[in-house]
């Protein structure tokens, strides 16, 4: 028979940095034994040798393909081998997957990002990717809500972000502590504060379900179109490939015909926030 | 139709010497019933033909419930498979749709797929929860497999259906064109027999085409009346000729194994921070029709049921799909 690469193969890739990102959340440098390329928005399933397989979306730029890092929420079974890992190791790598961010459709608009939580790993890599076509942009604005600022990662981003022309970050918590002087609520909260030309824009949302049910209803409300809207959707995706069924939200599989889908696309799909 | 023929005991004799170069795995006549086994020359001559059906399913020679992923997919030898009645056949489309998708095509299943030769056979009868005619699939295979086969007055008697069947019937020095009228009229009738047989006991069914909508539109109630007898043991999916779903276990070294899932277990679409769209029993039983009647038909261009009936025979909560059916349509 001839050649054809195996999918359910992973690709071995060295661990060589943990980050702490949060008490629960830990960034995971890996770099893998061939090149790894991916789109903004596509996932991979990272496994621990021996243990188990779990899908995320690296949180690093898509431009670079000797690197990779992916942001890991201690939230399972495998999660919380994967906290105990330490630069050295080796862990796997099947992928990428799925269908990503559509950045060429962005050409020339407004992009409105909401966040939640560990929802702005996806977001950082779409950041990098959005930052390298900085030029066909209006506008980025990223609108990040998280529990307490404790739990916000990636906090020197926004810093960064607000630097860097056509971009403007806002970030929020529900539980503010002593040190904390910004805003404080929802996420859509920051949605009042910004100026946008509502035509000429798209919104991507990412992060947990209820934050993405609530920012969905926030952004029609305000007048964006059910096809202006992009969701990044997380269902136990297994396999990667539309095969093994874990995945399914009604005819469309997360993996294969998502993660990101328009809200137009699966708004009659029942349970797409559970 | 063309037919050609061969006698029995020629073709037990050819299928023997075949052993030499092929795995052969057909329908086997044992003590418990009819059910695929692998040929030796011990068991040639216990080959079941022509009466419907093979316990298992059609799909575990292609998809076996456990298997190394990330081994090598070669098979060491060709096989045959010899038996498959035409419901089987028809689930093997689905399959092919999935495995042999061309963004992601599984080299485990295409190995075995483009390395089988597929023998059906023409079903005469039919098994008390038989119900293919009803979602318009005859009881013989006119396409999907290569070859059907028919034992009758000690002949065996060969539809080809594929170039690959063509081929391989030329391997057979004594294999004749059959021109008995009286062998081809009773062909004919026992196709026309079992076509009856089976749109008699199935007369309340609705169409296939008609299912998706019933499925949908059907109160949640009768989910809870159906499935109060469900003990979630994944028979239903295991035993069905289309159902594919699987797990992939993690073994040190990297490796992966295939493993059969089923959406009827607990905690199948359990994802790590708790939550599951199908923790409840009803809404986990709605799921395999949904996805069978409803989704897989907007999705695939083949059939997701073919009407075998395993999955009633192998319910050992004793539900019935045909009842529910039939209860639905109402």
């Amino acid at each position: 028979m001839t050649d054809v690469k195996n999918i359910y193969k992973p690709l071995k890739a060295k661990l060589t940095e943990v980050i702490d990102e949060s008490p629960l959340i830990k960034t995971f440098v890996l770099v893998p034994e061939e090149k790894f390329s991916f789109g903004t928005g596509q996932f991979i399933e990272l496994s621990v040798d021996g243990i188990g397989e779990a899908p995320f979306t690296p949180s690093s730029s898509p431009h670079i393909s000797d690197k990779l890092e992916v942001t890991v929420m201690r939230t399972g079974y495998v999660t919380e081998i994967m906290h105990n890992l330490k630069p050295g190791a080796f862990m796997g790598i099947r992928g990428p997957f799925g269908r990503g961010y559509p950045v060429e459709r962005f050409f020339g608009k407004e992009v409105i990002i909401l966040g939640g939580g560990c929802g702005l790993a996806p977001i950082r890599s779409l950041l990098y990717a959005l930052e390298h076509i900085k030029d066909k942009l209006e506008k980025v604005i990223l609108c990040y809500g998280s529990k307490t600022p404790a739990d916000c990662v990636y906090k020197p981003l926004f810093t960064r972000l607000n630097k860097i022309e056509k971009f403007e970050a806002y970030r929020t918590v529900d539980r503010p502590d002593e040190g904390w002087d910004g805003s404080v609520g929802v996420v859509t909260t920051l949605l009042n504060k910004i100026r946008i030309n509502l035509e000429n824009s798209v919104a991507v949302v990412c992060g947990p379900p209820i934050m993405m049910k609530f920012g969905t209803i926030r952004l029609l409300e305000m007048g964006y179109k059910d096809e202006q809207i992009y969701l990044s959707m997380e269902k136990n995706m297994s396999c990667g490939l539309g095969k093994c069924g874990h995945c399914m939200m009604g005819e469309f599989f997360v993996c294969k015909d998502g993660p990101v889908f328009t809200y137009n696309e699966i708004k009659d799909t029942p349970d797409i926030w559970k | 139709m063309q037919y050609l023929s061969i006698r029995k005991e020629e073709w037990d004799k050819a299928v023997e010497q075949l052993l030499l170069s092929y795995t052969i795995f057909a329908a086997i006549n044992n003590e418990f019933g009819i059910d695929y086994e692998i040929i030796s020359p011990i068991n040639i001559g216990k080959i079941s033909y022509n009466t419907p059906k093979p316990a298992t399913p059609l799909k575990s020679l292609f998809l076996p419930v456990k298997e190394n992923v990330t081994s090598d997919p070669s098979l060491k030898k060709q096989r045959i498979i010899i038996g498959s009645p035409n419901c089987d056949i028809q689930g093997l489309k689905i399959l092919d749709e999935i495995y042999l998708d061309k963004d992601f095509n599984d080299t485990f299943y295409r190995e075995k797929r483009e390395n089988t030769i597929l023998i059906s056979f023409d079903c005469f009868g039919k098994q008390e929860h038989c119900h293919c005619s009803a979602y318009n699939i005859r009881p013989w295979a006119t396409e999907g497999a290569d070859l059907s086969v028919i034992l009758i007055d000690n002949l065996i008697v060969l539809r080809i259906i594929t170039p690959k069947g063509t081929d391989f019937i030329s391997q057979f020095s004594l294999v004749q064109a059959l021109n008995d009228e009286n062998i081809i009229s009773a062909i004919d009738k026992g196709h026309t027999a079992t076509e009856s047989l089976l749109h008699e006991s199935n007369k309340g069914l609705p169409d296939y085409q008609a299912t998706g909508r019933i499925v949908r539109e059907a109160d949640k109630e009768i989910w809870k009346k159906y499935s109060a007898s469900c003990v979630s043991c994944g028979a239903c999916t295991t035993i069905c000729p289309t159902c594919t779903c699987f797990l992939l276990i993690d073994k040190p070294g990297f490796e992966k194994v295939k493993q059969l899932d089923a959406c009827q277990y607990p905690g199948f679409e359990r994802v790590a921070g708790g939550e599951d769209l199908l923790y409840e029993l009803p809404i986990r039983f709605r799921n395999r029709y949904m996805c069978k009647y409803v989704w897989k038909p907007q999705k695939f261009n083949s059939l997701a049921c073919t009407g075998c009936g395993r999955c009633i025979e192998a319910c050992i909560g004793k539900i019935n799909k045909n009842e529910l059916f039939m209860e639905l349509a109402t």
